[in-house]
């Protein structure tokens, strides 16, 4: 019977898609926004061909689970909109299957629409405060994981 | 005790982000000699022309720069002859022992028929300096060496017949004509320039 049940969740685990939805600066920031006094939010924007978004991709992916009770992490994917599926088979190898983004706006908009002080390079990682709802942390470029952490046990206390 | 972990919290933030290049700054760092595919070495003063000089920080393969860098040769094939001198920089330098090294630079430019300068930013001395972050990433300077425009080339790089703003080239003809640039400042996605840690 529990060999029958094991293969039963492997399956649904397998089947699993990852739930990407096309977004602007501002449905992003409605997401953020309603997620304030719940939980604090991580967005971590990122794309394929970008090898330090790809490196630091699984360190994320650890935390957002670690994290559950208190943390709500987005992926925003760059990737150009006619690579879309291979976007969903990325996030399906790494065991994302919750709710992600692919960018459908144009980059100025959507780049200054995200925070002013991001200059467009890649990744870029946002952080928001659980109680607060307001950035308090934000950079470019790959970090390790306790540089994630520590951000994101302050969005948490925040 | 809040104020002070405030201030601690706005400096950590600030160092986070290089710091761009005002606008109406002179030319920094003109006279520093770089490699260049010529096998040359040559400055930003070298690459002047009598109108102005269009500075990209670009790569060999970022697909930023990939998707773009048909309209680097458009723009110097229109451009040059109007006086404005263009110059490809790479900063990569964690990456110039392979990717980014002088050999591969010299066959990315044959092979995409570059018609300007691409020079070796050794110590991303340039790039620091600018507070340039990504590639590709412009900077547009008049005949006084003033910065009058910063940011994207234009607001498609995957699609060149579906753009709908020519940013640089609008900028570039207006600065060439004495009039008022709109916007002198634009965003766009880019690869992350490789700094030496």
């Amino acid at each position: 019977m529990n060999r029958y049940l094991s293969i039963i969740f492997i399956l649904i685990i397998g089947c699993e898609q990852p739930d990407l939805h096309h977004a602007t600066a501002e449905s992003i920031y409605n997401n953020v926004i309603s997620k304030k006094g719940e939980e604090a939010v991580l967005l971590n924007f990122w794309a394929m061909w970008c090898a330090p978004c790809v490196a630091e991709f699984p360190i994320i992916v650890d935390l957002a689970d670690e994290y559950e009770n208190d943390l709500a992490v987005y992926f925003v994917s760059v990737d150009w909109l006619d690579e879309e599926d291979k976007v969903v088979s990325f996030l399906k190898d790494q065991g994302v299957t919750w709710t992600t983004f692919i960018k459908d706006e144009k980059d100025n908009a959507f780049i200054n629409g995200i925070h002013e002080e991001w200059s467009g390079a890649l990744p870029f990682t946002i952080l928001y405060g659980k109680s607060s709802g307001e950035v308090l942390d934000y950079w470019e470029g790959e970090q390790p994981e306790k540089r994630f952490r520590k951000a994101i046990i302050n969005a948490i206390n925040s | 005790m809040k104020k002070f972990i405030s201030l601690i919290l706005i400096g950590c933030l600030t160092i986070l982000s290089a710091k761009e290049l005002d606008l109406g700054s002179i030319l920094p760092l003109g006279d520093i000699k770089m490699a260049d595919i010529s096998g040359k070495d040559v400055s930003l003063n070298d690459a002047k022309g009598k109108n102005g000089l269009l500075v990209i920080f670009s790569c060999n393969t970022c697909p930023w720069v990939i998707a773009w860098e048909d309209r680097y040769v458009e723009l110097a094939d229109t451009y040059k002859d109007k006086g404005v001198g263009i110059v490809a920089i790479n900063s990569n330098e964690t990456q110039f022992e392979n990717v980014d090294s002088m050999e591969e630079m010299q066959a990315h430019a044959k092979e995409q028929g570059y018609n300007f300068y691409y020079t070796m930013d050794n110590g991303s001395k340039l790039a620091s300096e600018f507070g340039a972050t990504r590639t590709p990433h412009i900077y547009l300077f008049d005949k006084k060496d003033k910065l009058v425009y910063r940011g994207a080339i234009d607001d498609n790089a995957r699609k060149p017949d579906k753009v709908e703003n020519t940013y640089l080239a609008d900028a570039i003809d207006n600065m060439l004509a004495g009039s008022a640039i709109d916007p002198t400042a634009t965003k766009a996605l880019g690869c992350a320039i490789k700094f030496a840690k």
